[in-house]
């Protein structure tokens, strides 16, 4: 009965993948491999993609960035998930409200941002350093391997706070209160116990910001290049250009998956072969540390990386949304809401647009949510043969350009026997196949911490494993789940490169129009409807977070 | 009496001036609005405009012919070419008519059969300085045009002391106060790069790299690095300036000396069009009065001879244009594409 239903479940799941992911990345690699014109087998593509200097130091550029950024966002992101997870920090709704308005702005709108406060001519910190200082040029310089480095850190480090902080809530106290029995100081314990526990949700956090970081193209596309280097999205781009070359695009980012598949094999030897199950069914209890006086320098840290990842830039934004010409900077004649209402009630598109993106962003959230849970549970329960494979191929779509992934579904999905295109589901597929990796990472991360005892006790007393996974596995995880949701939610409703090859009339999102108002040169427009879009997003999940309910382990509970 | 005869005049006035302004404006114009409502609907792919003046040209044709839906997909060059290469390779007939930016499309478009042969009524309408960009063998028509030009933000750089011509960029006094676009990323770019290699040899980049330029993607790129003051002058695109200026910006176009870069867009109507009779009336709506005064409203530059610029504008037709052959683009640009990675390291 039970290896009947799991089969069928892993038949299912099978199918699923092979739909998504299996079909658009095969055509990729056989792409590669195959002469533009006659179709032939050849390896010219790849001598066309690595046979310059100039295209592998792109590559190069690239694994700084990813790294740079992983161990940027772990800084940025660990200590305010541990902060407004286990601690007495004031401030934690404002903190939490912060990092999501951080996540949902769109990067390029906060990459913008940044070239107005830090370009090395005009930008406003070195003009306020040079009017200060007297001196006669200011220290910051965006347009470069720092500045790149630094923009795209402060609009993925959101990943890392929300995985570690999804981990760090589902760690009981006890756990800590064994250290500090024994004598650890706070610091101690929370180096020793409470890290190591999150490790595995730390680790796939760092893999999401790595890759993250390297599959960008809108940010590198604003400061790399006027910062003179490139990385292997610019250069992918190029490849798409009159005449597209796909083959030597497929083969140019062969690289980018094998990436994937060595950082997926270090993360298991990493956490192979010790114990993260922090959820027992022995009883738990959260506490909060108590800070004391330390809450206000922990308070100020989290303000600190907010302000430089949100509020300053946010400033900028709101300039520019209420301005007529925002050119002209700060000054009362300037200031306008005549863009706001062009943009909520005079364009329709913009109203349309705006449905669509969150109904699109949930269907997806949804559907990618459910995928990978199955997975990361079958996996990890080891239920099925092959589940490492399952892993690696649930994993690939993340380092797929998003370019490449949308030309795949747009070849797999306007001919029969499966017409998409032209329909909403198009476009929900694909944003569930783009962000399935952050679902089940976390998913992953989420159900490693849970105790099979505590399913096999529901087992024992008769119970399926549906059963034990709905009344029993479920409960537990759902807040996890919701922060899970969020993490596809978001990048969904600012899911740009997909979504500009699949959209039609009729199903146009935000993200779309933010790009074409980008490239259009209307910086105005542009941040008005950035504005917007943070506005009722974070308005959307602030609410979405108050029906869900709680923190259920800050009170003793039976689990 | 007079008063009775005024008051006929006016009324027969009335009457006549709605009817003339119904009549038909070109041969055959009933019959294809016939054939385009049997269609109902008809898609657009266009780069030409910005989505604003894109919509507001389809709602100017839904108007003017009830009943036939105009559905646009507003994206750039390279994304409309892209979706409709995908289109044609998987033998999906989405689009109707094409409009790129990007001349080297057509060539290829042309030659590998895409476009079908459409000479539109209203050609006479279209101003002459663009009618040599039109296809001989009446495959493509050019209906958008613009111009690469210099700019400037002018509460930094006061009138008199803006460049006057391309050569004026190369005054050190510029150092690494000029923003420009890369020929790897726009069109608009490539052609502007083959145009001034013509002019001047590849010598005059090697000289402008000595002062070092701001390189941002596209063309538009370089209106919000004057907006911010990150670059005082640029070789940026006239309606994207013009617009931005229109706004309250500080910002001004300059008309080189030796000439503005004139970039002619034209649309194409595909072989394969689900509704080739409403393409077919698109295109001419494009070429016609009313849709060219759309365009100006929008600070678009206008292609109909009768309609006049925006002000702060001038008509191209008054203006020194200098501009390459199909043929120079077409092996100009893969060429100045690398030649620019030489010199500017990206």
């Amino acid at each position: 009965m039970r290896l009947d239903r799991s089969t069928l479940l892993w038949a299912l799941l099978v199918a699923a993948l092979l739909l998504l992911v299996v079909n658009p990345l095969a055509r990729l690699v056989w792409t590669s491999f195959q002469h533009a014109d006659t179709g032939a087998l050849t390896l010219g593509n790849y001598a066309i993609a690595y046979g310059r200097w100039r295209n592998v130091e792109a590559l190069v550029n690239s694994l700084i960035v990813g790294l740079s950024v992983g161990v940027l966002d772990l800084l940025f992101g660990v200590p305010m998930a541990w902060a407004v997870s286990r601690t007495d920090m004031p401030g934690k709704g404002l903190v939490w409200a912060a990092v999501l308005g951080t996540f949902i702005m769109p990067n390029y709108l906060g990459a913008v941002a940044w070239m107005l406060l830090a370009g090395p001519n005009a930008g406003w910190l070195n003009r306020i350093y040079t009017s200060v200082t007297g001196a006669e040029a200011g220290p910051f310089n965006i347009y470069s391997m720092p500045g790149l480095v630094f923009v795209i850190a402060c609009y993925s480090f959101p990943y890392v706070f929300v995985f570690t902080r999804t981990a760090f809530d589902l760690i009981s106290s006890e756990m800590e209160d064994a250290a500090s029995t024994l004598g650890a100081s706070v610091w101690r314990t929370t180096r020793r116990v409470t890290l190591p526990l999150a490790l595995p949700a730390i680790l796939g956090a760092f893999i999401v910001a790595f890759l993250e970081a390297i599959a960008l193209f809108g940010v590198p596309a604003l400061i790399a290049l006027p910062g003179r280097f490139q990385v292997v999205t610019t250069m992918l781009w190029q490849f798409f250009e009159f005449p597209p070359k796909v083959p030597v695009a497929a083969a140019y980012s062969m690289p980018l998956l094998l990436i994937t598949v060595l950082l997926f094999w270090l993360q298991r030897r990493l956490i192979a072969r010790k114990g993260y199950v922090a959820l027992t069914g022995k009883g738990g209890e959260r506490r909060l540390v108590k800070l004391g006086l330390a809450r206000w320098p922990v308070l100020g840290y989290c303000l600190l990386v907010t302000t430089l990842s949100f509020f300053v830039p946010m400033i900028v934004v709101v300039q520019a949304a209420f301005a007529k010409a925002w050119g002209r900077g700060f000054s009362l004649d300037n200031v306008t809401l005549r863009n706001i209402r062009f943009v909520l009630f005079d364009q329709p598109a913009t109203r349309d647009a705006t449905w669509n993106t969150f109904l699109y962003a949930t269907a997806a959230s949804l559907l990618a949510l459910t995928l990978a849970l199955a997975i990361a549970y079958i996996v990890q329960r080891r239920l099925v043969p092959l589940g490492g494979v399952l892993t690696q191929v649930a994993m690939a779509p993340f380092v797929i350009p998003g370019i490449v992934l949308a030309i795949g579904f747009y070849a797999a999905y306007t001919s029969k026997p499966l017409v998409l295109y032209g329909t909403a589901w198009i476009l929900v597929l694909a944003f569930a196949t783009r962000f399935l990796p952050i679902a089940y990472a976390n998913s992953d991360a989420a159900i490693r911490s849970v105790n099979p005892e505590l399913e096999d006790a529901a087992r024992i007393l008769g119970g399926s494993r549906f059963l034990a996974l709905r009344r029993v596995v479920a409960p537990i995880l759902a807040r996890g789940l919701a922060g899970a949701f969020i993490l596809v939610f978001i990048p969904a409703t600012r899911e740009l490169s997909s979504a500009i090859f699949l959209y039609t009339t009729g199903t146009q999102v935000l993200s779309v129009l933010l790009f074409d108002k980008s490239d259009e040169g209307n910086f105005e427009l542009l941040s008005s409807i950035g504005l917007v879009l943070v506005v009722v997003t974070v308005a959307l999940v602030m609410t979405g977070f108050r029906l869900v309910g709680r923190d259920f382990m800050l009170r003793r509970t039976a689990t | 009496m007079r008063q009775v005869l005024a008051l006929v005049v006016t009324a027969a006035l009335a009457i006549a001036v709605p009817v003339w302004s119904n009549a038909w404006a070109f041969d055959g114009e009933k019959e294809l609005y016939e054939a385009a409502k049997k269609e109902k609907e008809l898609t657009w792919y266009t780069a030409h405009y910005n989505t604003e003046t894109a919509a507001a040209i389809c709602g100017g044709f839904e108007k003017k012919y009830p009943g036939v839906a105009c559905k646009y997909v507003r994206t750039t060059a390279q994304v409309a070419y892209q979706r409709l290469a995908q289109d044609q390779k998987a033998g999906i007939a989405q689009a109707s008519v094409i409009s790129s930016t990007d001349a080297s499309h057509y060539g290829k478009m042309k030659q590998d059969g895409w476009l079908q042969k459409y000479r539109p009524k209203n050609l006479a309408e279209l101003a002459d300085a663009f009618k040599p960009f039109n296809d001989p063998d009446d495959l493509f028509v050019a209906t958008a045009a613009g111009l690469v030009l210099l700019t400037y933000n002018t509460a930094a750089v006061p009138a008199g002391e803006a460049p006057k011509k391309w050569t004026d960029l190369l005054d050190p006094k510029w150092k690494n106060k000029i923003s420009i676009g890369h020929p790897g990323f726009s069109g608009y770019v490539g052609t502007w790069v083959v145009q001034m290699k013509k002019l001047y040899g590849w010598d005059y980049f090697k000289k402008l790299e000595l002062n070092r330029p701001r390189i941002g993607r596209s063309i538009n790129d370089t209106v919000t690095m004057l907006n911010s003051k990150e670059s005082l002058v640029a070789a940026g695109p006239s309606a994207t300036t013009l617009e931005s200026k229109g706004k309250g910006n500080p910002l001004a176009v300059v008309y080189p000396e030796d000439g503005a870069v004139l970039m002619v867009s034209p649309t194409g109507i595909l072989k394969n069009a689900p509704a080739p009779n409403a393409g077919k009336l698109l295109v001419e709506y494009l070429l016609g009065r009313e849709c060219n005064e759309i365009i100006v409203k929008h600070a678009q530059d206008p292609v109909n001879k009768h309609v006049k610029p925006m002000a702060g504008g001038k008509s191209i037709a008054e203006v020194k244009t200098i501009r390459p052959t199909y043929d120079e683009i077409d092996k100009g640009i893969p060429e100045v594409k690398e030649l620019f990675r030489e010199t500017f390291g990206i």
